[in-house]
C-alpha cells in the first residue's frame, strides 16, 4: 500500500476532493452505460468501494446485482472474480488450500493454491445459499483483509471489496447470513425495480447486436488513493454526537431508544456501524462540495448503513414492523 | 484567501450567532407564551370561583358587601391573576441560547449543510488541515448569506389552535355574572328558614346550633349538587370513605346520610368491605347483574339453590354404601367411585353435598373466589375442583389399585415404560407398546445329515514320468530398457569380462549377444556370475 496521504493546505485539500469527484464520476458514467436503471445501487457500490466497505445486494432476480458488480471490475481494471455460492461449496474452495506439488528435484512439497477471494473485487454470488461454514470463511478476509490457509496467513491485496447478492424471495434451501457477518457490510442495498423509461433502454441495449463494451477508466493506485483522501475528511464534534446517538438509539434500552425500538428492535447498530456512518457520510460530503461531514450526510446514509445491523423481534414482525420503519423512527 | 480574512470569519460568525441568538430567544419566548395560554385561560376561573365562595360565605354569615365584592373589582382581578402568573413566567424564564444552535439555525435557515456551524467549530480549533482550513473558506460565502437572512418565523412557530378552549372564557363569564347577580340577594340571618331556594342549606345549618362548625362544611358543599344520581368527584369520595371508617360515621345525623344517597355507592369493594363487614361477608357477587342490587340477589339466589338438592335428593337417594376407589381409598376427604377411574361430572349424585355444606361452600366459597379471582386479575383455577384428578400413571397392567412391585426405584423403567415414556403424555397421540420379538417355535424345523465319513483312494503323481513341455510358453515380456542403463550394463559386464577373462567365457549353449539386445546381455552376464 502506498504511503499516506497528507493534505496540509486547503488548495491540496480543493484538488485531492476535485479528483475525487471526477474519479466517481467517470466510474459512474462508465458503469452506467452497462447498467441502467440503478443509478441508486451504482452510487451505494461505488460510495462502499470508496470508503473501503463491503456490499450487500439484495433483490430479486434479474434486476442485474451480477451485472453491476462485474460491470464495476471492468470499470476499475481491478482483478475481478466471482464465486457462485452453492450449498456443498467449502471454505476450501473459496480461500484456497495447499496442493502437493513436485519440484525440479524430483521431491514435493506443500504450495498455496489461491482461491477465487484473492482478488480486488470479489463478487460472492448467491451468498446465503452456501453453508455458514463457508459463510463463515468470508469472514476474516472482509474484516482483516487476510486470509489463513493452514499455518500460513496470507494478506489480501487491496484494494479489497467483497459485493455479495442475495435474493429475498427464494428463502428455501439457504442460510441467512449470521449478524457477525451481516455486520461486516458496510451497506445493504435494496436493489429496486427500474423505471418505465429505464425498461426501453435496457431492451434497446440487450436486445440488438449492439453490443456494450465497458473500457477501464480507472485502476487499484487510484481507488487507494481516493480512500484516502475520503479518510482525509474532517467530522465536527457535534456531527460525530449526532451519529452516536443515531446508533444508540436503534440500541434497546438505551438512553436514546424510542419506545418503538424498545418494542420491536431486540438487537441494534454496533460501534461498527458509528464507523460506517462516519465514512459513508464522508463520501457523501466529498460528492456534494462539501469538506466536512454534516448531520444531513449521516441521515442519507442511514437507512443503507442500518438496515441490516437492526434485528427486529416476532413481535415487530408479526405487526409488520421493519428495520426500515424503526430507522425512520429514529431519524425523526 | 488573504491572512486577514479569517479573523473577518470569526468577526462575522460571532454576529451571526448573536443575531440569531436574539431571534430565537424572542421565538422561543412566544412559543412559550403561546404554550402558556391554556394554563392561564384556565386560571381566569379562579377569581370568579373565589367570588362566588366569597358570596356564600356572605349569605351563611350575614357579613356586608363593601367595596371589595364588587363587580369591577371582581373583573379587574379575575384577568389579573392569569396576567400576572403569565408575565412572572416570562421574566423567570432564563433562555440561553448557545453559540452552536445559533449557527445550526442559521445553516437550517439559509440550506448550508451545516456549513457556518462546521467552520466556526474548526475555527476553533488550534490546528487545522487541509481539509478544515478548506471547509472554513468555503463556509465564508455563506457566512455573507447568513447575515442578510433572517430567521422565518413561520417555520419555527408551531401552529397552535386554541378552539378547544372556548368553554373556559364562557364559563368565568358566567361565573362573574352569578356572583354579580348574588350581590343583590338578600343576606339571610342565621336559624331562618323561610328561603325556599336555601332550604337544603339552611337544613344542615339549622340542624346544629353552631353554623360556622367545621363539621357542617362538607354538607354544604354538597349541597348545592342538585341531582343526588349524580356522582360526587373523588375527593369528597374519598373522604366519605375515610370518614366512615373511622368513629365520624356515628356524627353524622341519619338524615344527612340519607339525604347523601347509598352508602355503598361509588365505592370500591375493597372500601365497601372495609366500612361495613357484615354486609360483605356471604354476599354474593353482583357483577353481571347491574339492575340488582347485592341484597335482592342475595335473597333471590338461596332459594333456588335450596330447593334443587331437595328436588335431587328425593329422585335419586344416596346409596347406602359407597366403596372407596382404589386411588383414594383413604387418602384423605374426598369421596371417590369405584366405578369410574374417568373425571366425573361435577355434581354427579356420588358427591352430593348436605344442605348445610352448600350454604356454607357454596355461597361464600363462590363469592370468595369470583372475589379472589378478581383480584387476581383473572380466571383463575378452581382449586376445589373436586373432581377425581387426570389418571398420569405411566405403569401398565396393573392398574390404579395395585401398585406395580418392580416399580421400586430400582432397576430403571422397563421396556414398556421406556416405550411409552414422555410422548405419552402428549395428548391424542397414540404410542403403540414395543413388542418384543421372540422365534417361532413351531414353524422353524432343523434337520440333519447323518453321513458317515469314507476314505478316498488316489494314485500319486509320477514326477520323473513327466515329459517336457512341447508347446510354446507364449508370449513373454520383454521390458525396454532406457538407452543409458543398456550401456551402463553392458559395460559393466565388459569391465568385469576385462578382469577376468578366462571365467568370463561365454558358456556352451548360449548363443552370440549383440549390443543391440540388453536383455540378452544381462541374461548372459547373470548366468555367468554365479560360476565366477
Amino acid at each position: 500500500m502506498s504511503s499516506s496521504l497528507s493534505i496540509d493546505n486547503p488548495e491540496a485539500a480543493r484538488q485531492a476532493a476535485d479528483e475525487f469527484r471526477a474519479v466517481h464520476a467517470s466510474i459512474r458514467e462508465e458503469v452506467s452505460r452497462m447498467m441502467v436503471g440503478q443509478d441508486a445501487t451504482i452510487d451505494g457500490v461505488l460510495a462502499a468501494l470508496f470508503a473501503a466497505g463491503h456490499v450487500l445486494l439484495e433483490g430479486v432476480p434479474g434486476l442485474g446485482k451480477t451485472l453491476l458488480v462485474s460491470s464495476l471490475g471492468k470499470a476499475i481494471h481491478l482483478t475481478f472474480s466471482r464465486i457462485q455460492f452453492t450449498p456443498d461449496m467449502m471454505p476450501a474452495d473459496i480461500r484456497g488450500t495447499n496442493v502437493l506439488q513436485e519440484n525440479e528435484m524430483g521431491g514435493t512439497k506443500l504450495e498455496f493454491q489461491p482461491g477465487p477471494l484473492v482478488a480486488n473485487l470479489v463478487l460472492a454470488d448467491e451468498i446465503n445459499r452456501a453453508t455458514p461454514r463457508t459463510q463463515a470463511a468470508l469472514l476474516e478476509s472482509m474484516q482483516e483483509k487476510q486470509i489463513s490457509v493452514g499455518n500460513r496467513t496470507i494478506a489480501l491485496e487491496e484494494p479489497f471489496c467483497v459485493m455479495a447478492t442475495q435474493n429475498p424471495v427464494e428463502q428455501e434451501g439457504t442460510y441467512p447470513l449470521p449478524e457477525a457477518q451481516l455486520d461486516r457490510f458496510l451497506f445493504k442495498l435494496v436493489v429496486g425495480y427500474p423505471a418505465e423509461e429505464d425498461y426501453r433502454t435496457i431492451l434497446r441495449r440487450t436486445t440488438s447486436n449492439n453490443e456494450v463494451a465497458l473500457n477501464p477508466v480507472s485502476n487499484a493506485e487510484t481507488i487507494i488513493r481516493m480512500r484516502q483522501v475520503v479518510r482525509s475528511v474532517p467530522v465536527p464534534d457535534h456531527v460525530e454526537t449526532e451519529a452516536i446517538q443515531l446508533v444508540m438509539a436503534t440500541q434497546p434500552g438505551s438512553e436514546y431508544a424510542r419506545p418503538l425500538v424498545n418494542e420491536v428492535v431486540s438487537l441494534g447498530a454496533s460501534p461498527r456501524g458509528v464507523q460506517s456512518l462516519i465514512l459513508a457520510g464522508k463520501v457523501r460530503a466529498l460528492l456534494d462540495g462539501r469538506f466536512a461531514v454534516a448531520g444531513e450526510d449521516l441521515k442519507a446514509v442511514a437507512p443503507d448503513v442500518l438496515r441490516h445491523r437492526i434485528l427486529v423481534n416476532f413481535h415487530g414482525m408479526s405487526d409488520g414492523v421493519t428495520p426500515d420503519d424503526v430507522i425512520q423512527e429514529v431519524l425523526k | 484567501m488573504k491572512e486577514t480574512e479569517p479573523s473577518q470569519l470569526s468577526h462575522d460568525l460571532e454576529i451571526v450567532s448573536m443575531t440569531l441568538a436574539s431571534q430565537i430567544q424572542s421565538q422561543d419566548r412566544g412559543d412559550f407564551i403561546r404554550d402558556s395560554i391554556p394554563t392561564a385561560l384556565q386560571l381566569l376561573i379562579v377569581m370568579p370561583l373565589f367570588a362566588i365562595l366569597v358570596q356564600l360565605f356572605r349569605w351563611a354569615t350575614g357579613v356586608s358587601a363593601g367595596w371589595f365584592f364588587s363587580w369591577t373589582s371582581w373583573s379587574l382581578l379575575t384577568v389579573a391573576v392569569p396576567l400576572t402568573w403569565l408575565f412572572a413566567r416570562v421574566l423567570t424564564r432564563q433562555v440561553e441560547v448557545s453559540r452552536h444552535r445559533a449557527l445550526l439555525a442559521a445553516d437550517k435557515q439559509i440550506g448550508s449543510s451545516e456549513r457556518i456551524a462546521t467552520a466556526d467549530h474548526f475555527m476553533r480549533r488550534p490546528s487545522r488541515d487541509g481539509f478544515m482550513q478548506a471547509a472554513v473558506e468555503d463556509a465564508a460565502d455563506w457566512v455573507g448569506r447568513a447575515r442578510e437572512a433572517s430567521l422565518d418565523e413561520e417555520s419555527v412557530r408551531r401552529s397552535r389552535s386554541f378552539l378547544s378552549l372556548w368553554p373556559i372564557p364562557l364559563a368565568v363569564i358566567g361565573l362573574l355574572i352569578a356572583a354579580f347577580l348574588t350581590q343583590f340577594a338578600r343576606v339571610p340571618l342565621a336559624g331562618d328558614p323561610s328561603l325556599p331556594e336555601l332550604s337544603s342549606v339552611t337544613d344542615a345549618i339549622s340542624m346544629t346550633p353552631e353554623p360556622l362548625q367545621p363539621k357542617q362544611q362538607p354538607n354544604v358543599e354538597e349541597l348545592p349538587d342538585p341531582d343526588p344520581e349524580k356522582e360526587p368527584p373523588p375527593e369528597q369520595r374519598n373522604q366519605r370513605a375515610v370518614n366512615r371508617q373511622g368513629s365520624s360515621g356515628a356524627d353524622i345525623p341519619d338524615e344527612a346520610e340519607e339525604s347523601s344517597g347509598k352508602l355503598s355507592e361509588g365505592e370500591t369493594r375493597e372500601s365497601q368491605q372495609s366500612a361495613n363487614p357484615s354486609s360483605a361477608r356471604g354476599a354474593p357477587s353482583t357483577s353481571g347483574q347491574p339492575s340488582k342490587s347485592g341484597e335482592e340477589t342475595k335473597r333471590e339466589r338461596k332459594p333456588k339453590k335450596k330447593q334443587k338438592p331437595d328436588k335431587e335428593r328425593e329422585k335419586k337417594p344416596r346409596p347406602q354404601e359407597e366403596k372407596p376407589s382404589g386411588a383414594t381409598a383413604g387418602q384423605g376427604s374426598s369421596k371417590g367411585s369405584d366405578n369410574n377411574a374417568a373425571p366425573s361430572d361435577w355434581a354427579s349424585t356420588s358427591q352430593a353435598a348436605t344442605p348445610d355444606d352448600e350454604d356454607i361452600e357454596d355461597e361464600e366459597d363462590v363469592a370468595d373466589e369470583e372475589e379472589e379471582q378478581e383480584s387476581r386479575g383473572g380466571v383463575q383455577p378452581n382449586l376445589r375442583d373436586r373432581r377425581t384428578p387426570v389418571n398420569r400413571d405411566l405403569q401398565i397392567g396393573f392398574g390404579n389399585a395395585q401398585p406395580n412391585p418392580d416399580a421400586n426405584g430400582r432397576g430403571g423403567p422397563g421396556g414398556q415404560k421406556k416405550s411409552r415414556g414422555v410422548a405419552s403424555l402428549v395428548l391424542g397421540v397414540p404410542i403403540p407398546d414395543r413388542v418384543n420379538g421372540q422365534p417361532n417355535k413351531g414353524r422353524i424345523r432343523i434337520t440333519q445329515q447323518r453321513i458317515t465319513p469314507e476314505a478316498e483312494q488316489s494314485n500319486p503323481v509320477a514326477a520323473q514320468d513327466r515329459l517336457p513341455r512341447q508347446g510354446s510358453v507364449g508370449p513373454i515380456h520383454h521390458p525396454d530398457f532406457s538407452p543409458w542403463l543398456q550401456d551402463f550394463v553392458r559395460r559393466y559386464f565388459l569391465e568385469r569380462r576385462a578382469q577376468n577373462p578366462l571365467q568370463a567365457s561365454p558358456p556352451k549353449n548360449t548363443t552370440r549377444t549383440t549390443p543391440q539386445d540388453p536383455l540378452q546381455t544381462s541374461a548372459v552376464a547373470e548366468s555367468d556370475t554365479p560360476q565366477s
